[in-house]
């Protein structure tokens, strides 16, 4: 094979690999506080040597994590939290904390908020918050103050990453900031709402349909270029 | 080609959201039901590129480098505790809770069970107990000859005799909180156990320690909401169709690949 083939080798590869993120796109619009996933394809090119010219192949090398605001979905759960506008949630989990804006918190047995895979949820101090046992309707207001009978006695923590592209996912909705964090000076949290998924469907369909024909017009070059050289074969082996 | 499987966790997953939905519409009158609600979480990612890892001869760094999910699971199916209606039924032994608390039954084998179900009945000798025949904690028995019975908030149980102006007091019906109610395990028959994840029951009377009161003659109904449930119904049910659209057109690509020569 020459490079024509290659360079559509590099194309059909980075769509597939696209096709994997819209499948995952998809398979998490029903998840709450997800942020969709997109791929940026980069031209990488290699300089030509002496008079041969250069090539250019399609990578797609980076990743673009979507700060969309998801829909609100009133749950009416007096521990169910969205946030409005940005900032994350900081959970603490075995490896470290993390952030998420999966809001779907219940007290655990010690009466510690926790999300639904367990971990805790810190505080603006970045402590553990403690929901007391005999507390009746626990009511918290838009900066994330948690109260119970008119006593306040938390505060739900709002952060951010210093450079968002220190951000990468990891399961179970959370990210995970490699460099600094700092608090979100203005938070609005929602008691008795969920974000949804921020994944907009018709988009994602759209695009699919978009990287299946671009697939198949790379799989018809391959086609063409086969039957090139082929020809070529056929007309100098004669 | 991991998008068909990755789209199959998807459909996985609306199909249980669509099943917990039909768990709940068909407790819709049930007397105590909390509506459950599935959550999900997406799965681990595949790490493609590194960030900071060279991309052209030039040194160019990326970025942030690719990382590719592998699509969903179910993180919970949770009980969204919640204050149902109360109906009225003018039952004596009918009882609505207000506010937090289950009633304490005490299973055949000795074990403790929660429910909010308040439809309390008789037993032949007198006893109360709840709709399965299990007695209600503290074992309150009411006299044969007694005329009326009167529940209050606290839940203290009154029995009134003929002949006598003042009523006597039976006993008083306690109530339990968990710090955790949505780790209770659900054993059907609008029961449930204590779990590790609920923490332990804490027993007070009604009307303290932040528990909820009773009020006789009413019945908490089903927290199910008709309209909320629909709407995540139509959500589902699309969620599960994009999903299989996803398969069909991973589906083709692999047929063009084959179509390759």
């Amino acid at each position: 094979m020459d490079n024509a083939s290659y360079v559509t080798l590099t194309r059909m590869s980075g769509l597939n690999r696209e096709m994997q993120v819209i499948a995952h796109n998809v398979a998490n619009s029903g998840t709450s506080g997800f942020r969709r996933e997109g791929l940026i394809f980069s031209e990488f090119v290699r300089g030509g040597e002496g008079h041969e010219p250069s090539i250019s192949m399609a990578l797609g090398n980076t990743r673009q994590t979507s700060d969309l605001q998801g829909a609100l979905a009133q749950t009416g759960g007096a521990f169910d939290m969205a946030i409005e506008g940005e900032g994350y949630f900081q959970v603490e989990t075995a490896a470290g904390p993390r952030l998420t804006r999966a809001g779907s918190f219940t007290p655990n047995e010690a009466g510690e908020l926790v999300n639904m895979d367990g971990h805790r949820l810190l505080d603006a101090g970045g402590a553990a918050i403690f929901v007391p046992p005999d507390a009746g309707q626990i009511a918290m207001s838009r900066d994330g103050t948690l109260s119970s009978d008119g006593l306040p006695f938390a505060q739900v923590g709002l952060v951010r990453p210093a450079d968002p592209v220190t951000l990468s996912r990891a399961a179970g909705t959370l990210f995970e900031v490699e460099g600094d964090i700092e608090p979100v000076e203005a938070p609005v949290i929602l008691q008795g709402f969920l974000e949804e998924s921020n994944v907009n469907p018709v988009m994602e369909l759209a695009r699919m349909i978009e990287v299946q024909r671009a697939y198949e017009q790379g799989q018809r070059l391959l086609d063409r270029e086969d039957e090139r050289i082929k020809n070529v074969i056929q007309t100098l082996g004669r | 080609m991991k998008s068909l499987h990755i789209a199959a966790t998807g459909m996985s997953a609306q199909q249980m959201r669509v099943d917990t939905i039909a768990n709940n519409l068909a407790n819709m009158s049930t007397t105590g039901y909390n509506a459950r609600r599935a959550d999900f979480a997406d799965l681990h990612y595949q790490q493609f590129a590194r960030a900071g890892a060279i991309s052209a001869q030039d040194g160019t760094v990326l970025p942030t480098g690719v990382q590719l999910g592998l699509g969903v699971r179910p993180s919970s199916v949770s009980m969204q505790v919640e204050q149902g209606a109360s109906g009225y039924t003018g039952g004596d032994l009918d009882l609505a809770i207000e506010g937090r608390g289950f009633l304490e039954v005490v299973l055949p084998d000795g074990q403790p069970a929660y429910t909010r179900d308040g439809a309390l009945h008789r037993t032949g000798d007198g006893l109360i107990v709840n709709a399965e025949g299990f007695e209600v904690v503290p074992g309150i028995t009411i006299p044969d000859d007694a005329r009326a019975l009167s529940i209050n908030a606290e839940g203290e149980v009154y029995a009134y005799f003929a002949g006598q102006v003042e009523p006597q007091l039976l006993g008083q019906i306690s109530l339990v909180g968990f710090s955790n109610e949505k780790g209770l395990e659900a054993m059907g028959s609008n029961l449930f156990l204590e779990s590790a994840a609920s923490g332990p029951p804490v027993v007070g009377a009604p009307g303290t320690d932040g528990l909820g009161t009773l009020r006789q003659g009413y019945l908490e109904e089903s927290s199910v909401d008709a309209v909320r449930e629909m709407t995540d119904l139509i959500k589902a049910q699309r969620g599960y169709e994009l999903n299989s659209k996803i398969i069909t057109a991973a589906d083709q690509m692999l047929a063009a690949t084959t179509q390759v020569r």
